[in-house]
């Protein structure tokens, strides 16, 4: 596979800047879209420079008519482009959705197979500094509900280049990914040997552990890190923490042995629990055999409300690392009287200062 | 170039595929929702005689006509509306989603006015790519109810793109009238965006309409800018199924007498000899799509992703 220079160690969104370079360099058919695609900000980073560096008819700044963007991307994939397009926040997306769901995911099936379109639709995720009901929504579920559609949820920089660099070489399907804002700015370590091309939006055991199993999506993968390691320092639990990576194309297996292996199961996911990542996982585990649970599911998300501005209604709002630890020690039917600090994601990403 | 004498065969022969949908209609052969397109033949048929194969075209759910007129396969229809394997989208897209690549007849949608975009990127990646081909839309007028046919012409004209926006105006979406819906002018409206408007009244003769469409295709060629044409339309059977409906309030007989007064299909004269090719033709793509294979379950898997 065709593949270009990986750094030792970059942030999130640098390691999205680098795919899209060369995506743009290395398939003259590729074209970026979005708005601000183009402006002095670059999506936080991801898109700028390109716009000089490839022109304006590569890099195409779009009005704000998300719908019509989205089938104008299908219509140019139909004669060979490659377009990638960005939400600077997925709940825009749902301005797409007849675009997404009608067509986009349906265009090869509903016409045998004649056309392939391809894609790749970037939507950024927000979380605090006061994103509210219209800039904070996962939608995940949503979209991995649709047949026709791969949705990736990259959790770390390696992922963001192992999965959109496969995409891009391939670039014969519509791909959906969930960028998580709380995710740009932190620096990864990128081991380059590790890296895998062939199969890239597989399922992955992110630590070994043995009592409980975690299973995440995106930023949870990093809070659920940290939850194992309370749980291990405190309570000497060894949880097994699995990074999901594709919400619509799961490694069904590798989640089901897990829990097999450790007959208890907690789900982390960025978005609601009512249809939810989590109940398809319950759903995966008990069409398959329930009797491997040693205990009841639970499943960590946000509250069923939509989401508040104000900070103090927004910390009860989302899970914390505080609630994994909390629904890990009760599915392990332990005593939880050493918890660590609820509001510690705060602390945990106190660069991110807003505004957007 | 076509003479009219061919165009107008070429029309008939829509036609009757059409009517002989209807026949066969009640013995459940094809079990989907149609919308015909008798009484729009010479428009489609217009539209199409001065493309070329490379040009490609995106119309709605009312697209039996154009699909025939670009050059479908015939066989390959008539199977496709009955579900088998052959049909030209292996028995999953019906008659509201024909295509057929090999002629470039790209794709038809159940939802109003959501190709206009896919039209648009199609010319894009021309424009991009420098090759010489055209993009035509196909669509209704209740499409300029849409949203997304303001952002698609407006991107267009834009981005300065060879393609051509055809709205069939029958007056009608569904069964409601445009003065219930709309509150501008189609073309007024239309070509506020900048780019250049065109509108035909009697688009009966398919020599007519293909006359108006060369010049207008010559033109977007030689600028490369997109043109806008509303062409006037009238269907002659209900909105969807293959009955009639002068009866039921919404638009009268008079209507359809006057508008039919001038369709030459009506007692057009064909040859014997031309009516048993016609005839053959139909019989042997009807034939071919009883006689093929229904999809398997492994096929249901087929193309998803």
């Amino acid at each position: 596979m065709n593949i270009p220079n990986i750094p030792e160690e970059t942030t999130y969104a640098s390691a999205i800047l680098d795919c899209m370079n060369f995506a743009m360099s290395s398939n003259p058919s590729s074209v970026l879209m979005g708005q601000g695609i183009g402006d002095h900000k670059g999506i936080f980073g991801t898109t700028t420079g390109l716009a000089e560096k490839f022109g304006s008819n590569r890099v195409i700044e779009s009005p704000i008519a998300e719908e019509m963007m989205t089938g104008f991307g299908l219509g140019t994939s139909l004669n060979g482009l490659y377009p990638i397009m960005t939400h600077i926040r997925a709940d825009f997306s749902f301005v797409a959705m007849n675009q997404i769901v009608n067509l986009y995911a349906k265009y090869r099936y509903m016409f045998g197979g004649q056309f392939h379109p391809s894609g790749m639709i970037r939507m950024i995720v927000g979380r605090s500094w006061g994103q509210g009901a219209q800039h904070a929504q996962s939608p995940q579920s949503i979209f991995s509900h649709i047949p026709g559609i791969k949705v990736i949820m990259p959790f770390s920089a390696e992922a963001v280049l192992e999965n959109y660099l496969y995409e891009i070489n391939r670039a014969d399907r519509l791909v959906i990914s969930l960028e998580h804002r709380n995710l740009y700015d932190i620096n990864f370590k990128v081991d380059r040997k590790k890296l895998d091309f062939e199969n890239p939006a597989r399922s992955r055991v992110e630590l070994l552990g043995s009592d409980i199993t975690i299973v995440a999506t995106s930023i949870m993968v990093l809070e659920a890190l940290r939850a194992a390691t309370f749980l291990l320092e405190r309570y000497g639990i060894s949880a097994e923490v699995i990074d999901m990576t594709s919400t619509s194309h799961p490694d069904t297996d590798l989640i089901f042995s897990s829990v097999s292996k450790t007959g208890k199961l907690l789900v982390a996911d960025t978005s609601w629990l009512q249809y939810g990542v989590g109940s398809e996982i319950s759903r995966i585990i008990c069409e398959r055999d329930p009797s491997v649970l040693k205990a009841p599911i639970k499943v960590a998300g946000m509250e069923n409300t939509p989401c508040p501005t104000g900070k103090t209604l927004e910390d009860m709002f989302y899970p914390s690392v505080r609630t994994l630890v909390q629904s890990a020690l009760s599915i392990c039917g332990e005593q939880s009287n050493d918890l660590p600090d609820g509001e510690s994601y705060r602390d945990y990403y106190r660069k991110f200062k807003g505004p957007f | 170039m076509k003479s009219r004498e061919e165009l107008l065969i070429h029309a008939a022969f829509i036609r009757q595929v059409e009517e002989r949908i209807v026949e066969i209609y009640p013995t459940d052969l094809i079990q989907s929702p149609l919308h015909l397109s008798i009484g729009q033949e010479s428009l489609a048929v217009g539209v199409c005689a001065h493309l070329s194969k490379q040009d490609q075209v995106f119309t709605t759910y009312r697209s039996h006509a154009y699909y025939l007129a670009k050059g479908g396969n015939v066989p390959a229809f008539f199977a496709e509306l009955m579900g088998r394997s052959t049909g030209c989208c292996k028995g999953k897209g019906g008659s509201m989603h024909l295509a057929d690549s090999e002629v470039n007849f790209m794709g038809t949608s159940a939802i109003v006015a959501s190709t206009l975009p896919h039209a648009v990127g199609a010319a894009y990646a021309n424009k991009l790519k420098g090759n010489d081909n055209l993009v035509v839309c196909v669509f209704g007028d209740g499409a300029a109810d849409a949203g997304i046919y303001h952002e698609s012409i407006n991107f267009a004209s834009l981005m300065k793109l060879p393609l051509v926006f055809v709205v069939e105006d029958n007056d009608l979406a569904v069964h409601s009238r445009k003065s219930e819906r709309q509150a501008f002018e189609l073309e007024i409206h239309a070509k506020s965006y900048g780019l250049s408007t065109h509108s035909l009244e009697n688009t009966q003769d398919p020599k007519v309409v293909s006359d108006f469409m060369n010049s207008i295709y010559a033109d977007v060629k030689s600028t490369q800018r997109p043109a806008w044409v509303r062409l006037r339309a009238f269907r002659y059977r209900e909105h969807v199924g293959t009955g009639e409906d002068f009866d039921v309030g919404y638009r009268s007989r008079d209507e359809f007498a006057e508008w039919s007064a001038k369709d030459p299909l009506i007692g057009l004269e064909i040859s014997e000899a031309e009516q048993a090719r016609i005839n053959s033709e139909i019989q042997s793509a009807i034939d071919f799509g009883i006689s093929s294979p229904f999809p398997t379950l492994e096929d249901l898997y087929l193309d998803v992703i």
